[in-house]
């Protein structure tokens, strides 16, 4: 009977403790309910603030993508109803550079590509006239928005440009018969990659000083290579050619011997004309 | 294809009608000059020439020859649109009714070829007298690879040196040449070609080819190989770009060439050793640009004769025809930059000139090789307009 008494005294003891801790958790929850039920609504009023600007957004986008094409199609159809590709053809004669397009596909990509651009510039702009709603967004996300697009540039044009000057290199040392064309080539090609990456990330502000150390760095390395290369190839090969040079001069002032049967200046060499 | 014989009655001819040859003379030196006007002036009669020239000459001293005071033009190797567009303005201004252009180092033409050119035009009814050099098997390369090949496949004509330097032209084929000069105002017309042959092929006129003997041809002043090639056959892919609807249908060979007739002889052995070993490094490192233009048979023929001996290198003729046609259409496709694409030609355009150096070599008669070579351009000529229409089927 006292183990009974005992028992229901202590489960009485435990209801009057537990009862104030499920109060405790119902008010946490009230007050978690409470601080996301704000955050939600701040969400949302973010997003109900910032979604016109997305929209006038995507709205310049889409509008300028649009126009471009159809002025892209229209100036395609113009310049080649006026032959213009005959006509650059005709006053260009075989001109040094020459793209890879012909100049009216050329006309038509650039057109097309200004119109998205300015798209792409009116659409930011909307989207931060319709987003200054006094919070920093803007401030700090929109100039880093431009200078992505001008990295991106940069990277484009520097690949190019590095693809151009590597294949140029490639094929005027290897008609100018230099045994070391392809290294020449793909060092002219990582000078200029090294260099457009540095610019790059200059341009993105990103990195600071050890981009410009790394920089030196690398393209140092690269320039000294090559240079020891060249040097090299040009001291090995001029090393046949002083040789050559002294048998000769030797050959004529009798001192030695008749030249070798293989020598170049065994026989007599007709000119070739190529012209 | 004319022979060429003197003709006496020229000055009769002249006379039947009453106009003058009007003869336009390349920048030379005056002694040289001096030499091509007393032999002008011997070869016609007097009052018949209209000699037009930049170079001070004293008139009593040719009283034949009716004197010309022009501008100093651009000194060039070869006739540019600016010749052109002025012979024919002078013709008009003159009254002529026929043109004589002689290039640098027309001193060396005899009487008879200077007779033939300008009777051609005179006295048949030809409108382009062109010339046939006798020449020795290592002169007029590029012309023997490359220029006359395509212009026997592709505009059906035999004329042997379609670039050649000395032209006689009746005043309608002038003013063709004109016209075509008009299209390169933009550029700078002193060094424009033309193509005076795939003209008269297009215009329908008809083309005369004279045989003049051996001749001195002037070299470039940078006589580059890549500047030359570069120019040379740029400018042709150029002017078959534009006639493509012309060349695309099938013709007759508008000349009956003679039978092949021998080159000049040649004193020693041209060294052809620098010109494979160009190749080889070019197929060593060019690889990459070449997949880009050539299909892979030509490219698995290149690799067959890249590791073939120096003494047996010839490049077959059936796969130097098929490598020319495909770096036309990637000139014409843009595959590569321009620059490069004929820069890349080069290491080919040398194994080919070596294959050709060890055919005379050999013994064999080098313009034999040469007329080979222009046949299978004919006969590869299917391939290139199949691809010419439909670039992507045989995308390579």
């Amino acid at each position: 009977m006292a183990h009974v008494v005992r028992t229901l005294a202590g489960f009485l003891a435990l209801q009057a403790a537990t009862q104030p801790a499920t109060a405790n958790i119902s008010s946490i929850w009230r007050h978690m309910s409470a601080a996301l039920y704000q955050s939600i609504d701040r969400v949302l009023s973010l997003l109900i603030a910032i979604l016109p600007g997305i929209l006038a957004f995507f709205v310049a986008l889409v509008l300028f993508t649009f126009i471009g094409i159809v002025i892209s199609a229209v100036l395609r159809r113009m310049l080649a109803m006026a032959k213009f590709d005959e006509r650059i053809a005709r006053s260009r004669g075989s001109a040094e550079w020459t793209p890879s397009s012909s100049p009216t596909a050329l006309f038509a990509r650039v057109s097309f590509w200004v119109f998205v651009f300015v798209g792409l510039v009116i659409g930011v702009s909307a989207f931060d006239t319709s987003y200054a709603a006094g919070t920093t967004l803007p401030i700090s996300l929109l100039p880093y928005l431009t200078h992505i697009v001008g990295a991106v540039l940069l990277l484009i044009a520097g690949t190019l440009i590095a693809r151009f000057l590597a294949r140029s290199v490639l094929i005027g040392a290897v008609n100018a018969q230099l045994q070391y064309a392809r290294f020449l080539s793909l060092g002219v090609k990582w000078l200029v990659l090294v260099l457009t990456a540095a610019m790059v990330l200059e341009h993105l502000e990103l990195g600071g000083s050890i981009v410009d150390l790394a920089f030196g760095i690398l393209f140092g390395g690269i320039v000294l290579t090559l240079a020891l290369a060249v040097g090299l190839a040009v001291g090995l090969g001029s090393r046949d050619l002083v040789s050559r040079s002294l048998e000769s001069h030797v050959e004529r002032t009798g001192e030695r011997g008749a030249p070798p049967a293989n020598s170049p200046s065994s026989t007599p060499s007709e000119t070739i004309r190529h012209f | 294809m004319a022979a060429a014989d003197p003709i006496p009655g020229l000055t009769s001819s002249s006379d039947r009608t009453g106009g003058s040859l009007l003869v336009l003379p390349a920048p030379m030196p005056a002694a040289e000059l001096e030499s091509l006007l007393a032999r002008l002036s011997a070869s016609f009669s007097p009052g018949s020439l209209v000699v037009a020239t930049a170079e001070p000459v004293a008139p009593e001293a040719f009283p034949g020859l009716r004197m010309l005071s022009i501008p100093v033009a651009k000194p060039s190797v070869t006739l540019t649109a600016a010749d052109f567009a002025n012979a024919y303005q002078l013709a008009g201004k003159h009254d002529a009714r026929a043109i004589l252009m002689l290039g640098p180092e027309a001193g060396s033409l005899g009487h008879a070829a200077l007779q033939s050119l300008a009777n051609s035009v005179l006295s048949t009814p030809a409108d382009l007298a062109i010339p046939y050099y006798r020449l020795p098997s290592t002169a007029g390369l590029v012309n023997s690879a490359i220029l006359y090949p395509l212009t026997r496949a592709l505009f059906a004509s035999q004329v042997r040196y379609p670039l050649a330097i000395d032209l006689g032209l009746s005043l309608r084929m002038a003013d063709r040449l004109a016209r075509a000069a008009q299209r390169f105002s933009m550029l700078d017309p002193g060094e424009a070609l033309l193509w005076p042959v795939n003209e008269a092929a297009v215009a329908g006129f008809s083309i005369d080819e004279v045989d003049v003997g051996p001749r001195a041809l002037p070299q470039p002043i940078d006589p580059d190989i890549n500047a030359v090639l570069a120019q040379i056959t740029g400018s042709l892919f150029a002017d078959i770009d534009l006639k493509a609807a012309f060349w695309q249908r099938a013709r007759r060979l508008t000349l009956t060439r003679n039978p092949v007739r021998p080159t000049m002889a040649v004193e020693g052995a041209a060294d052809t050793v620098s010109m494979i070993e160009t190749f080889r490094l070019g197929y060593v490192n060019l690889q990459e640009i070449w997949s880009l233009v050539l299909p892979p048979n030509s490219l698995l023929g290149l690799k067959r004769l890249s590791v073939a001996d120096a003494a047996s290198f010839r490049m077959p003729e059936n796969l130097w025809a098929r490598i020319v046609f495909d770096f036309l259409l990637a000139y014409r496709l843009r595959s590569i930059n321009r620059g490069h694409l004929l820069g890349a030609l080069i290491p080919l355009y040398l194994a080919w000139v070596a294959g050709h150096l060890n055919v005379a070599a050999s013994g064999e008669d080098p313009e034999g090789h040469v007329e080979a070579v222009a046949s299978a351009f004919e006969a590869e000529k299917p391939y290139l307009v199949s691809r010419w229409r439909w670039p992507d089927r045989f995308n390579p």
